[in-house]
């Protein structure tokens, strides 16, 4: 074990942090408000890589700028599944729920690849892709970091509007207890539907940015999901401000892995799922 | 007063005969189609393949533990026929077998630390349980498991082109032999259903299913019949796993252990008509003859029928094919259509195919 590499993967895994809480943040709004448990997530995120991709390649547009349209976008996309489907199942029991919204990842999933094809694409060419700050040994890429800066203010701005807008006053309030918040005259089925479209808008701003990171397939979204799933779960199912801590414990322990540990870096999948199984089981013993 | 007919016994016969038929299926098809025969056994061992997962995965389903971790078991199943093939030499009448037992163990292991994980809980934990299992295997040493790109492993059946023997006659017997092999297995698969399916264990079962509590509380042991359907469905998933593993003459990590395993052994079920012995096979009959004319169109992104198929189902048919096709003898039988006070309970019970118990994490 090399300890001098331990500084560089506290930094790197702070820096990954921000994207996991930004993925998981979303989830956990959808599981939160409306108590789906959504197996699709990472396949928004997916969507939002694969569009950013194809706005670059088609008018070449920045990947900062494709934010501004991915967001509606999937926005929109997240209505959509929402209306056609989720919908129907929100008083069905909760395994109903949980393979209607597999089936809506498989769709989402096999649809990109008949699209794009299963190679890795990527935004190579952004001019800042390169730039990168040295403080001592340590590197940061200017990619990493916007990323990160990025992601706090998108997450940061979901806990504000939670806090202090009508809206995340009602979406709260439905969390809680849905009948009351219909009792109290909040409109249940439109909370519910901005907070899923909600969701599946802040994992789509992930994915642009991993567009940009990394070189991502269609098949990129499950893994994704399973990352957001260890985080949602080590915060609690439902619990929205923990997600935050999870985030950068996860990140953290993943970054610790992959380098301090030999040959750990295609160790680096098998921790989220440690994490999620350990997370689980643990929890479950507590609750006897 | 009628006669009474042991429906144990009755089911075994019906199950038997089907098979014999089953066993005569491949000479008719040469005596019928001659050289197009052997295209047609493939479909059919894809069919035999699919309803054999599924079947094995409903048999889990039944105590209402929805696992994501059927891949994890007919991983386990081909990776440990191939490893002791490797490294002892076991021959693979032995080995195959041996497939399944190392995949019920790991159930049973599985099984125990998940006893209290309910409904999405267990599914997750399922899930994140088949990955790690598969970066464990990817990470064995190259010399014992073949690390990331896998290994070799010996064909089961490798029949010698005899004189006066056609191509396409080799291929059609190496093809008959998996045909009866899949069979085999499906059979063992089905009678162990049978078995649940008319004796008390099917209500142990299902009151495990609708409310867990309440079944401990009226003397059923959930923990120890989770268990038991871990280990035989995780058993028949392995075995699988293993004779598949020499049919392709390949084993690798994300080939054994892929997502689309789980995908099929789930979609299949709740297509097909769940908690029954006829659902699953009904549901592999109809998706693989679906799934020859998907690959064909659409090549990589096949699944997408299977996405389709799962979200239409849950949606449209929640019971499944079964459902379906007894509501209508139903209806025909019956032309009002009246329903007697007793039927609707019964009926509540199967209508949601699922009853998951009270979330305690």
């Amino acid at each position: 074990m090399d300890l001098s590499l331990l500084p560089q993967a506290l930094v790197s895994g702070v820096l990954a942090a921000g994207l996991y809480a930004l993925v998981s943040v979303g989830l956990a709004l959808a599981i939160g408000v409306i108590g789906i448990v959504n197996f699709a997530h990472g396949e928004f995120f997916m969507v939002g890589a694969f569009l950013a991709y194809q706005l670059f390649v088609s008018f070449g547009f920045d990947p900062l700028l494709s934010l501004l349209f991915v967001a509606p976008a999937l926005f929109v996309i997240g209505a959509i599944i929402y209306l056609s489907s989720i919908r129907f199942v929100l008083k069905a029991p909760e395994l109903n729920q949980m393979l209607l919204t597999f089936g809506v990842g498989i769709i989402l999933q096999n649809l990109a690849l008949l699209i794009w094809g299963g190679d890795p694409r990527t935004i190579a060419r952004v001019p800042y892709r390169a730039i990168g700050y040295k403080i001592g040994n340590i590197s940061i890429g200017l990619v990493p970091l916007g990323s990160f800066v990025i992601s706090l203010i998108l997450v940061a701005a979901l806990y504000w509007m939670l806090a202090r807008t009508p809206l995340g006053r009602g979406m709260r309030a439905v969390a809680q207890n849905r009948i009351g918040a219909g009792l109290v005259g909040l409109e249940v089925n439109r909370i519910y539907l901005i907070a899923f479209a909600m969701s599946a808008l802040l994992a789509g701003m992930g994915g642009v940015m991993i567009a940009v990171i990394q070189s991502p397939t269609p098949t990129i979204g499950f893994g994704f999901t399973l990352k957001a799933f260890a985080i949602v779960v080590l915060a609690g199912l439902g619990n929205i401000r923990g997600i935050t801590i999870a985030a950068i414990v996860v990140a953290l322990s993943e970054s610790l892995v992959a380098t301090m540990v030999p040959n750990g870096d295609s160790l680096r999948n098998a921790v989220f799922f440690a994490i999620i199984f350990v997370a689980l089981v643990a929890r479950s013993r507590r609750a006897y | 007063m009628k006669p009474r007919i042991n429906p144990l016994g009755r089911d075994l016969l019906l199950a038997l005969l089907f098979f014999a038929l089953l066993l005569f299926l491949p000479p008719l098809l040469r005596g019928a189609f001659g050289r197009a025969s052997v295209s047609y056994l493939s479909l059919g061992i894809n069919a035999l393949v699919l309803a054999t997962l599924a079947l094995s995965w409903d048999l889990l389903a039944r105590t209402g533990q929805l696992s994501l971790a059927h891949a994890a078991f007919t991983g386990a199943g081909a990776y440990s026929t191939a490893i002791l093939l490797r490294m002892a030499d076991v021959p693979l009448w032995l080995g195959i077998p041996l497939g399944g037992v190392v995949a019920a163990l790991l159930a049973l292991a599985l099984g125990s630390v998940t006893l209290r994980l309910y409904g999405i809980y267990f599914a997750i934990a399922t899930l994140a349980f088949t990955e790690v299992l598969k970066t464990v295997v990817q990470e064995l040493p190259t010399k014992i498991a073949g690390g990331a790109p896998g290994m070799n492993v010996t064909a089961l059946f490798r029949p010698t082109l005899a004189p006066g023997m056609e191509r396409w006659e080799l291929a059609f017997v190496r093809n008959q032999g998996y045909f009866w092999v899949y069979a085999a297995l499906l059979l063992v698969a089905v009678i162990i259903s049978i078995f649940i399916q008319r004796s008390r264990l099917k209500s142990a079962f299902t009151a495990i299913r609708t409310n867990e509590l309440v079944a401990g509380v009226m003397g059923v042991n959930p923990a120890r019949l989770k268990l038991l359907a871990f280990v035989l469905s995780s058993f028949v998933a392995g075995t699988l796993g293993a004779v598949e593993a020499h049919r392709l003459g390949s084993v690798s990590p994300d080939g054994a252990f892929a997502v689309s395993t789980t995908v099929l052994a789930l979609v299949t079920p709740i297509f097909g008509g769940l908690y029954t012995t006829v659902g699953p096979i009904l549901g592999a009959l109809v998706l693989a003859g679906l799934e020859e004319t998907l690959k064909r169109t659409f090549a990589d992104g096949y699944l997408i029928g299977y996405g389709i198929v799962l979200v239409a189902s849950i949606l449209f048919m929640p019971r499944g094919l079964v459902g379906l096709l007894s509501g209508i003898a139903k209806r025909l039988r019956r032309p009002g259509g009246g329903q007697e006070g007793g039927m609707s309970s019964a009926r509540a019970m199967t209508d949601e195919p699922f009853t998951a118990p009270e979330e305690t994490p």
